[in-house]
This record gives structure tokens, C-alpha cells and sequence, in this order.
């Protein structure tokens, strides 16, 4: 072995500390020059898995369309996911790991829990824009939280669609009763204090409100409750599906004439579908299009001719939907970023995020959409007729 | 309000929590045997309605057999399932410390998680109404079919049981097998049969509770933790009394309907098991529990 005298080790070290000062500005060229990552962490597996493998499948299957359509602004997109399982700190953990390796401007993430937990970090860094399928009401703050949006109305915002059907709905001058019926978790608590106060503004009376755990077996007690109230509609939130069912079984056995009512994460057809007997005459608000809407829109083609191709693709949920409109969000962050020959950071997506005013989506949405809240304030209701869900309002758009 | 509404009112939800009751104490029968019989406390119980209630769900949606040999067949897998556990995980750590026996349940009961999760996936299934509807209305009192025929099943289940362990052969065996297990192998009784029998009876009634609580919901990996609620009821009933779980399932089940009707849903699960908390400070041992008395 060589002995390496002062001199040369001092010239090397010289060399390497050089070469790490040019390597961060080039690293950083290339970022801005090279493919474009767009980072993931969806809830493959786990409790949130029903959602999870059409989200992951909608984003991936919408940089594979666009990259065959040239990618953005000349340049290449390239989707690096891992399944988080819908536990926060592995979500966390993948955010952290695809961030240090690729340096992705862009991430779809898979939790509220998750989207909390990054919050200061994605300030702190001020280079990624995140998004996720979380529609908890306090992410919606660009000044709280700059760098993150979400693809549809805030929990609170489908409770005002809601109330706003329940409004229009009402024959005479009296407004029709509601009932709140959530579940005791963040997610089932978000939308309440807000819904009552929209509620109070529209002259609905909020008759009962009840709440029980996620899933609860037994909900007799509760149900007794609600016939004595007496509610028009029943609005249930903070649940997937149990225990909606039982709770709409019940109450058909003792003769209730009630209407439930469901927000984003019942309403897609495979929960639907679960619900049975028990989900006719079912009402919820669903910010998309259904894959199986009979009007023909330009979007909702290319999703079925773009999904289609792979067999057992989730292309026909709303889960695979809101996964392709995020790609769709990107693009438009992208592109008008780039567009503006500025470079991919944080506050210049953050602009041009905000920017986005006036947006036909193709079809996703009805109407065109803007995007300065960090949410897109749109909803229509849907209703669950025979073995389908058909459209039961106009788009409503609220805030 | 009039004071005679509020006694319906009461009455009303009285009768359904007692009524609501009857499906804890068929739960709380599924720890009680197997503690009764082993001096175990079975962690795993959950996961054997859920594995009860997905092998109903195999034979009968999926595979399209009729209710009552979809339910012989699962209560055949169930009762099999039950002498495997006893056989190859809870024979081998006989003499252990009884730690050792709860962590294994408890480590079943993530084993049987697991590959329901691998073999059935997350999702939510359903299964079909099995118990009649119609409700029955006693003036202005409604009480719900499911619950009240619930109830009905769990009362002839205990009594199946009760009558089973008080006069056949191997229930009296299974008694004495559990009461002292040195004296009973002296007489002549095959301990290792007993206990092998008393799993498989704890898997069978696990697999009943499994099949009515997911009918009346639905049907995930997750329905297994139900039965960790339901511990609190069989230490309140005291854990080796079968009218023990019976009488205790009861109280938390009109606990439980009295707190929602009268303070919320919020405190369902805090109310009853304050009550719980304060009866067993007087009685450690539980309502109708062995009192161990122990000479040094």
C-alpha cells in the first residue's frame, strides 16, 4: 500500500470537498432537466386495501398513458410507489426514503394520519407538493398546510352538498329533517360542527345526532333513538360500510321512512354493491364521475380504454378515478410551472396549483373546476337505484 | 316530555340491551369453556368467530350450499380447528407458566389474522340475513327481530351446553377433568380428551357468535376483535361461570343501551365498564366466580 504523504491527502481531500460542491448544483440541474419522479406511498394492503390498489393503479396507469403521450414539457415521468399498508409511520418511513433517493416534486400519499405527520416537513423542505386520499377539512389551508392539496371536496365540503340536496329537496316552506350518525373518530368528527352550522343556515332542523364506534355489531340502541327523532334524512359519515347496512336494515324493520345518506368512501359501487337490499333508495355525494355514467364524457373514454387494456384492473372505481384526476392535477401543476420556465420547487407549484381556475377536467367533474383552496369545492348525489347509481342532483358546487 | 313516555322510553331500551345482551354471554360462553375447562384464557377466541364466520361465508355464498350444511360444515372445520389448537400448540406447553399459554393464544390470534387476511383479503363481505326480521311491537315498544331471535339462539345454545356439561358422560368428565385433573386421570378419564373436547366446543360457539355478529354487520379480518370487548364481561360474570357469562352479558348489555340512550354513544364502552371496574373492587373474583383462597 502506498503511504499517502500530508501533501496529497490534503489535495485529495481538496478535490473530493470540489467535486461535492459541483455534485449538489448538478444533482439539482438534473432534477430540474431529467425524468420526473412523482412518489407514492398507496394503501396496497391493509385496512384501507379496498381503495388503495385502484388509487395506486389509476396514478401508475396515468403516467404509463403519458409517457407514451410524449410525458411533460418534453420530459419524462416516472412513478416510484411502495405499498404503505395504511399504517402512518410506514408511510412515513417511504416518504422520507423516495424523497432522499429521487427527490420527487410530487407525492400521493394515503392517510390523514400521514398527510398531519408530513405537514412540517413539506414546508420545512419546500420542495414536493403532496397530495393524498385523506379530505380531512383542516388540510384544506394553504396557509397551514402550503404544499399540500386534495382531489375533492373536504369532508365538510360533502356534508354541505349534502344539506344543500336536503335544502332543495324540501316541498313546502318547512325544510326536512336530518339526523347526524358518525362514527367516534377524527375521520367521523371532522364534518359535524361545520355541518350543523350549514345546517342551521339552510333552516334545517338537525333533530338527533349519534354516535357509535366504527363497525359497532350492535346498533338497536341507536336506532330506537332515531325512530323517536323522527329525521327525513339520515347522514351517515366516518364509516366505510358497517354499520350502515344494519343501521338502514333497522330501520326499514321498524317501519322508518328515513333516507341515508353517505359521503366519498361509502359511496363507491363495490361498497355500494355490499350493502345489498339494504342500499336501495340510498343517497351519497360523490365528487366524480361513475365510471358507468351514461353520459359520455372525453376523460371517463380514455380511463375505460386506458384501464381496460390490463386484465383485472380496478379501472371502473371511483378509487382508480381520483388516482387518474391526481396524475390529471399534476400535469396541469407541471405544466404551468415549467411552462413558465420556472423550476420544479415547492413555492412556484404551490402557484401554479393555485392558479388553476376555470378547469374542464373532461368529464371527471361536470363543471370546471379551480383549485385556490387546495380542495375542489364540487359534489353531486347520487342515488343507488336497482343495481346501479344513478345521478340525483345537479353538480353542486359549495363554499 | 311526559313521565309516562320516559318510562316507555326506558322499558324500550331496557329490554332491547338485555336482549342485546344474549350474544355477549354466547361470546363470554366461548372464553368461560375453555377457562373452565384448561385454566386458559383464550386470546384467540376472536379470531375463531372470524374463522367460523368466513368458513360459513366459503360454504354458503361461495360455494352455494344451503344454510344448514354450510353451518354442519363449519362447525365441523371450527370443532377441527379447536383439537389442532389443543393438539399442537397448547399440549406441548402443558406444565408452563400460564404467561406462556396467553402469549401463544394471543400469537394464534395473529397467526389466524394473518391467513384470514391471505386467504379471504381485507375486504368487507356479506353475508346473508339468516335470522328472521320482523320486529316485535309490544304497544309502542319495538324490539328487533334479529336481536330478539339472536337472544333466543344464544338462550338454547347456553342450554344446550348447561344440560350437556350436567348430565351426559363426557360432560361430567369434562367437569371433573377441570376441577382436578390428577384426581379425574386417577379415576380413569381421559384428561387429554376432555381438553380436547372443550376446545372444540369453544371453537363451535366461537363460530355461532362469528356467524350472527357478521350477519348482523358484515365481515372482515378485523370482526375478531370483538371479542376482546367481551373479556370484560366474562371477568364480571367470573371467568369459570357459565351463568356467570350469562348474568354478566345481560347487565352490559343494558348498560350499554341505557348509556346511549341517556348519555351517548361516545361513552357506550366507558359507562358499562365503569360499572364493571366498580363491582369487581367489592368482588375481585367476579359475580359468580371460584373465590381462590390461598394458605401459605
Amino acid at each position: 500500500m502506498t503511504p499517502i504523504d500530508r501533501r496529497r491527502f490534503l489535495g485529495s481531500g481538496a478535490a473530493a470537498a470540489g467535486l461535492a460542491s459541483l455534485g449538489l448544483p448538478l444533482r439539482s440541474a438534473l432534477a430540474q432537466s431529467g425524468e420526473i419522479v412523482i412518489g407514492a406511498a398507496p394503501p396496497i394492503t391493509g385496512v384501507f386495501a379496498f381503495a388503495g390498489a385502484g388509487l395506486h393503479a389509476g396514478l401508475g396507469d396515468w403516467v404509463e398513458w403519458k409517457n407514451g403521450q410524449g410525458g411533460i414539457a418534453g420530459r419524462k415521468l416516472r412513478y416510484v410507489a411502495e405499498d404503505s399498508s395504511y399504517k402512518v409511520d410506514q408511510s412515513v418511513a417511504i416518504f422520507k426514503k423516495i424523497v432522499a433517493q429521487y427527490k420527487p416534486p410530487l407525492f400521493y400519499g394515503d392517510s390523514t394520519g400521514w398527510a398531519k405527520a408530513i405537514a412540517p416537513e413539506l414546508s420545512q423542505l419546500g420542495s414536493v407538493l403532496a397530495t393524498g386520499p385523506s379530505f380531512a377539512s383542516d388540510l384544506a389551508d394553504p396557509a397551514k398546510a402550503p404544499y399540500y392539496f386534495m382531489p375533492g371536496p373536504t369532508y365538510s365540503g360533502q356534508i354541505e352538498v349534502l344539506l344543500e340536496y336536503v335544502s332543495r329537496s324540501a316541498a313546502g316552506a318547512a325544510k326536512p329533517a336530518v339526523a347526524f350518525v358518525y362514527s367516534d373518530t377524527e375521520f367521523g368528527r371532522d364534518p359535524i360542527a361545520s355541518g350543523k352550522a350549514k345546517a342551521a343556515k339552510l333552516g334545517i332542523p338537525v333533530v338527533l345526532e349519534v354516535v357509535t364506534k366504527p363497525g359497532a355489531v350492535d346498533v338497536s340502541a341507536e336506532v330506537i333513538k332515531l325512530r323517536r327523532a323522527k329525521p327525513d334524512f339520515v347522514i351517515f359519515h366516518g364509516y366505510v360500510l358497517a354499520p350502515i347496512p344494519e343501521f338502514m336494515r333497522q330501520m326499514r324493520d321498524a317501519g322508518m321512512n328515513a333516507r341515508g345518506m353517505g359521503t366519498i368512501y361509502t359511496m363507491d359501487k363495490t361498497t355500494i354493491d355490499q350493502m345489498g337490499a339494504a342500499g336501495a333508495g340510498f343517497l351519497g355525494v360523490m365528487p366524480y364521475r361513475y365510471s358507468f355514467d351514461t353520459e359520455k364524457t372525453p376523460t371517463m373514454a380514455l380511463i375505460r380504454e386506458v384501464g381496460s387494456r390490463k386484465p383485472n384492473n380496478p379501472w371502473q372505481t371511483t378509487f382508480y378515478t381520483q388516482g387518474w384526476l391526481v396524475g390529471m392535477i399534476f400535469e396541469q401543476v407541471l405544466g404551468r410551472t415549467l411552462g413558465a420556465k420556472k423550476e420544479l420547487t415547492g413555492p412556484n407549484m404551490k402557484a401554479a396549483l393555485e392558479s388553476i381556475g376555470k378547469w374542464d377536467t373532461g368529464g371527471i367533474f361536470g363543471v370546471p373546476i379551480a383549485l385556490k383552496t387546495h380542495s375542489i369545492p364540487v359534489g353531486r348525489v347520487y342515488l343507488v337505484k336497482g343495481s346501479t347509481i344513478v345521478p340525483n342532483s345537479d353538480w353542486i358546487t359549495i363554499g | 316530555m311526559s313521565g309516562a313516555i320516559d318510562w316507555l322510553l326506558l322499558a324500550e331500551f331496557s329490554l332491547v340491551g338485555l336482549l342485546s345482551g344474549g350474544v355477549l354471554a354466547l361470546i363470554a360462553l366461548g372464553f368461560v369453556l375453555v377457562y373452565k375447562g384448561t385454566r386458559v384464557i383464550n386470546f384467540a377466541l376472536g379470531e375463531f368467530m372470524m374463522v367460523g364466520a368466513y368458513l360459513f361465508w366459503t360454504a354458503n355464498v361461495f360455494l352455494a350450499l344451503p344454510w344448514w350444511a354450510a353451518l354442519a360444515l363449519t362447525l365441523a372445520g371450527v370443532a377441527a380447528l379447536g383439537a389442532l389448537v389443543e393438539r399442537f400448540v397448547l399440549r406441548p406447553l402443558a406444565g408452563q407458566p400460564v404467561i406462556s399459554i396467553v402469549m401463544a393464544t394471543i400469537g394464534l390470534g395473529a397467526v389466524l389474522h394473518g391467513l384470514a387476511e391471505a386467504v379471504w383479503g381485507g375486504a368487507n363481505l356479506s353475508l346473508p340475513e339468516l335470522l328472521p326480521r320482523k320486529p316485535l311491537l309490544l304497544g309502542e315498544i319495538l324490539l328487533p327481530g334479529q336481536v330478539l331471535w339472536s337472544f333466543a339462539l344464544a338462550v338454547a345454545l347456553i342450554a344446550a351446553f348447561t344440560a350437556y356439561f350436567r348430565w351426559s358422560k363426557d360432560g361430567v368428565s369434562m367437569r371433573a377433568a377441570a376441577s382436578d385433573p390428577v384426581t379425574a386421570y386417577a379415576m380413569g378419564i381421559d384428561v387429554r380428551r376432555t381438553q380436547r373436547l372443550t376446545w372444540m366446543f369453544a371453537g363451535v360457539t366461537g363460530a355461532v357468535a362469528g356467524i350472527i355478529v357478521a350477519s348482523m354487520t358484515s365481515l372482515s379480518p378485523s370482526l375478531g376483535t370483538v371479542a376482546l370487548g367481551v373479556l370484560a364481561v366474562v371477568i364480571l360474570g367470573g371467568l369459570d361461570s357459565i351463568a356467570g357469562a350469562i348474568v354478566a352479558g345481560l347487565i352490559v348489555g343494558l348498560l350499554e343501551s341505557l348509556t346511549v340512550a341517556f348519555v351517548g354513544g361516545q361513552a357506550r364502552d366507558l359507562v358499562p365498564y365503569l360499572v364493571v371496574l366498580v363491582i369487581l373492587m367489592v368482588r375481585p373474583y367476579g359475580l359468580f366466580g371460584t373465590r381462590d383462597i390461598e394458605r401459605l
